[in-house]
């Protein structure tokens, strides 16, 4: 280890009572497991078959080793616990400021346990700990929430009304705009009755190699600079995650009416010109980053995902319902992908269609819990199963799909399999060669080499996700230019193929400690429907049903590549190298 | 992934980047590695199980790159530094090990895409296809390339470090034996009519920059603007295998489909506002990024001339020192132009046919100014 190598800085709190404990981390596990999503999968590891609502069930914020350094882009944080939707292991990266002040407070981790007597906000000012009284009322709107709870200075994260009535996909929101939403990571805050987090830290993080902390920068913003779906006149500088929408819809990959279709004639009225005609949005950032795809309009503007979901899913044309629909959502905090699609498979069971009016006033019941909201808010794995028709979730170990319809890539659908939270689109993130062509463009309709770039990408997502750097990053600039950053700002000396296997360590413990929790290769498979119905050809491209056999075939390949056996689970002696990795 | 071994390896002989099918061999790994070598030697299953990759090349390059990297490794032992933009964007530097040691190379390629072995093999990896692997190799052999004779000319005539006495007895047969190709098909002179005939225009001028070596297929863009709308290549497009990767991006705004299209569409689109034209190449011609190298740096706005080409300076992309702040301006006049350290640009109406034409002329002229300059000072 060098002198001045960096160290994560934990903090353990007790709710129940309210005792708290600083710890810095070894060298080891701050080395290997780096922060964020992989120190989350760290303290997952101590209890893997906890229940999520246990009181003594961990919750965690976390900083990557990057935050609040000068490496462009990498401010985010991560919130972890075992899901309530899906009972996975479950970490959700998110933007806004939080994890900058936790860094400036002199904390890379706060580990939650415990259940406070009553709702309270456990207050972090320069490091010292404190907690006060968290009765704001349980339906008061998050905007009013942050209102009281922000300040100069201040950030903070909080959960809303539907973590308080027990939805499963209940979010964290961060800093008013920034959720960490999938999984119902807020439902367990709730449980643990921690109404909010409020930092506020005035130190500084100084880089270990400031002259190398340049170089890594000046690197990676020419390359931001040169990358189209950055900063080209299409890219998410100029119009977000909105700028997906035209792509998809011409890809023939945009799910439609509960994935039974890839293509809505509708979605010009909820494309990127069509929101910057309606909405003439105002483009903000995360801090440190010059991307700034995050856009407000008179209210926010939904994600891609968010748009294609409440638009496509939903067969809805009405660019006014869904970010009326998004604002709700946003605040009673939960996730908008699983209410979208959950609405959706209630729609199709009934034969119905929810759209414009109606569609809002389904999302107003899960946030109020009137009229199908009890029902809405179990997610639409639990809801089909309940109503009889379990085939018709479009999940993945109950999580659904986000707006990528596997039939139109192959890498997402192996991907989507694969990942340890459900159907995640981030965790692989194949999205970026398969259709954005980076770094290079890959056969989107070819299992063929997919199963080791899945492999592969998932390691990277989980070292992007721990350092706290952003995926969209990585549209441009590569772990190459990372690496060099990671080295100058915290000492430690690590290339690309150093983090690349500390992410292979991340990805393996999460899928250990699942397959503790019972899970196995049938929970790696996708919904019938993607083998036996096609999408939407037209437009000379060809959209059958994927080939299950080739498939399964993907899976096997990843499950040796990943060194499981055919059923998806670790063997003996792999499973004990992945154990002692927690500790050595 | 045999498919993919055979496309690369015959792509790396039809791009004159080595002499015949054993000079490289190709790996690709998914959960076994599969090669056009015959069989994988042992070295090469340690690379494989001390990286995380899928695939690797290991090439011996033409003689005349041969010598160009068995020069740059004598006078950068260890590392090898491009000064061009689009090298110094993409692959930094280029590092250099002495023999094809596993753990050593290992080592090399944990830092970088690529590097150089023993003076004269090129081995480069990719995480996501063959493809990576492929770019990587023809950035390092274009690197050297520029890098070489960008230094001797600038040692020549003062503006670097003096050359070895060996390079500059050197310097006139390898001039000689780079010549560029000149004997180029014309493309055709109507303009083309409709979507259809649009993309077959530039599926035919793609091909014509390829085979005439003015760009390493995956660089370099092409456009056309038909009325209110630009058709443009998309981001590393091959532009010798266009169909099916060209974006159609309306002017007004209306469709984002042009996230995929090439970094420099503003550049295109803005060359298109000033000078009236609806066709442009973008090639990265060897000597012309030589010559607009020669002297010193260009500072960013100023502007010079090769032979009455205007020579400016600019980043790739959009950025505050982007080429679209430089460029356009430039084109307006000459219908052509260089970008410092990056390639040239041509412009016409009609067809390709002018532009292409253009393209290969100010190639040639930088070539010829580029040879006269070394008789100037070798006579
Ligand atoms: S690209 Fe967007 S999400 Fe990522 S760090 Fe920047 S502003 Fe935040």
């Amino acid at each position: 280890m060098r002198e001045q190598e960096r160290q994560l800085r934990a903090l353990f709190v007790d709710l129940r009572t309210r005792e708290s404990r600083r710890e810095e981390l070894s060298p080891y596990v701050t080395r290997v497991f780096l922060g964020g999503r992989g120190i989350g999968a760290w303290v997952m590891g101590s209890c893997p078959t906890v229940h999520p609502l246990d009181p003594d069930a961990p919750l965690v914020f976390s900083t990557g080793l990057l935050t609040g350094s000068r490496v462009p882009s990498s401010s985010r944080m991560v919130v972890s616990a075992f899901s309530p939707l899906t009972g996975t292991v479950c970490s959700a990266s998110v933007g806004g400021r939080l994890g900058l002040s936790m860094r400036r407070s002199g904390i890379d981790l706060i580990r939650v346990a415990g259940r406070a007597e009553g709702p309270v906000v456990l207050v972090i000012d320069d490091g010292r700990v404190g907690f006060e009284q968290g009765d704001i009322p349980a339906d008061e709107p998050l905007s009013g929430v942050f209102g009281r709870l922000e300040g100069a200075g201040w950030s903070a994260a909080a959960v809303g009304r539907a973590a308080f009535q027990g939805c499963r996909y209940a979010s964290v929101m961060v800093d008013g705009a920034f959720a960490s939403g999938r999984g119902g990571l807020g439902l367990v805050m709730a449980s643990k009755n921690l109404r909010a987090l409020r930092v506020r830290g005035t130190g500084t993080a100084k880089a270990v190699d400031p002259e190398g902390e340049e170089k890594a920068r000046t690197d990676i913003l020419r390359l931001f600079d040169a990358s189209p779906a950055i900063m080209g006149a299409s890219g998410l500088r100029h119009f977000g995650t909105s700028a997906l929408v035209d792509l998809m819809a011409s890809r023939r990959m945009m799910p439609t009416a509960n994935f039974r279709r890839t293509y809505f004639p509708g979605y010009r009225s909820f494309c990127a010109s069509a929101i910057r005609e309606q909405e003439a949005p105002k483009r903000y950032a995360c801090p440190g980053c010059p991307i700034a795809c995050k856009g407000k309009g008179r209210a926010g503007i939904p994600e891609f995902e968010t748009l294609s979901h409440f638009g496509a899913l939903n067969e809805n044309a009405d660019l006014g319902a869904i970010i009326e629909a998004n604002r709700i959502c946003n605040e009673a905090g939960f996730d908008t992908i699983t209410a979208a699609s959950t609405i959706a498979c209630l729609a199709e069971i009934r034969g119905v269609r929810y759209a414009g009016r109606e569609l809002v006033d389904k999302v107003r019941e899960i946030a109020s819990l009137t009229g199908d909201g009890p029902l809405l808010q179990l997610g639409s794995a639990e809801l089909a199963r309940r109503m009889g028709r379990p085939e018709l979730s479009m999940s993945v170990k109950a999580l659904e799909m986000p707006a990528y319809d596997p039939r139109g890539a192959y890498g997402m659908a192996l991907a989507y399999g694969t990942s340890t939270r459900g159907a995640c689109h981030l965790r692989a993130y194949p999205v970026s060669h398969e259709i954005l062509r980076k770094p290079v463009a890959t056969d989107r309709f070819s299992f063929s080499g997919k199963a080791r770039i899945i492999k592969i990408s998932e390691d990277l997502n989980a070292v992007i996700d721990s350092l706290g750097a952003c995926k969209f990053a990585f549209f441009g600039a590569s772990l190459e230019e990372y690496a060099k950053g990671f080295s100058s700002v915290t000492g430690i000396e690590a290339d690309t193929q150093d983090l690349l296997s500390f992410g292979n360590t991340i990805s393996s413990l999460e899928r250990h400690i699942n397959s503790l929790r019972g899970f196995r290769r049938e929970h790696d498979l996708l919904p019938e429907r993607f083998f036996t119905e096609p999408g939407s050809s037209g437009a000379g491209i060809e959209v059958p049903p994927i080939d299950r056999k080739a498939f399964e075939e993907a899976l096997d390949r990843y499950y040796r590549i990943r060194g499981c056996s055919p059923d998806g689970t670790f063997p003996q002696d792999k499973a004990r190298e992945i154990q002692s990795c927690m500790s050595r | 992934m045999h498919e993919q071994v055979a496309r690369y390896l015959g792509k790396l002989q039809r791009h004159g980047l080595i002499e015949g099918p054993g000079d490289a061999a190709l790996y690709g790994l998914d959960d076994e590695i599969l090669t056009n070598a015959g069989r994988v030697p042992g070295t090469m299953r340690e690379l494989f199980a001390l990286l995380n990759i899928n695939s690797l090349i290991i090439a011996r390059p033409g003689p005349l790159f041969r010598y160009v990297i068995g020069h740059l490794c004598l006078r950068e032992p260890g590392l090898i530094c491009p000064r061009d933009c689009e090298s110094l964007t993409f692959i930094h530097d280029i590092p250099v090990v002495e023999s094809l040691d596993p753990r050593r190379t290992a080592q090399a390629l944990n830092r970088r895409k690529g590097c150089i072995v023993g003076g004269e093999l090129v081995v480069t990896t990719g995480t996501v296809s063959l493809e990576q692997a492929f770019i990587s190799l023809s950035s390092i052999l274009f690197a050297t390339f520029v890098k070489f004779f960008a230094d001797a000319l600038n040692g020549l005539h003062g503006y670097g470090e003096p050359v070895p006495r060996g390079m500059l007895d050197a310097l006139p047969g390898l001039l000689a034996r780079a010549e560029p190709r000149s004997s180029a098909e014309p493309l055709p002179e109507r303009a083309p009519e409709g979507e259809d005939e649009i993309l077959r225009a530039m599926d035919q001028a793609g091909k014509a920059v390829v085979n005439a070596r003015l760009v390493d297929s995956f660089f370099g863009n092409i456009s056309y603007r038909d009325g209110g709308a630009v058709y443009i290549s998309q981001t590393g497009s091959s532009l010798d295998e266009l169909p099916g990767y060209i974006d159609r991006v309306p002017l007004d705004g209306s469709s984002t489909c042009g996230i995929t299209s090439s970094s420099e569409l503003t550049a295109h689109v803005k060359t298109y506002e000033l000078t009236g034209d609806n066709a442009i190449l973008h090639g990265h011609p060897r000597f012309s990024v030589i010559m607009s190298m020669f002297g010193h740096p260009l500072p960013f706005g100023d502007r010079r001339s090769i032979g009455g080409v205007p020579v400016v300076s600019g980043e790739v992309g959009a950025g505050a020192r982007g080429l679209v702040h430089t460029l356009p301006e430039a084109m307006r006049e000459f219908h052509g132009a260089i970008v410092s350290g990056h390639g040239a640009f041509a412009s016409c109406t009609g067809s390709f046919r002018e532009a292409f034409t253009r393209l290969m002329d100010m190639e040639t002229l930088c070539y010829r100014t580029c040879c006269a300059l070394v008789r100037e000072k070798l006579g």
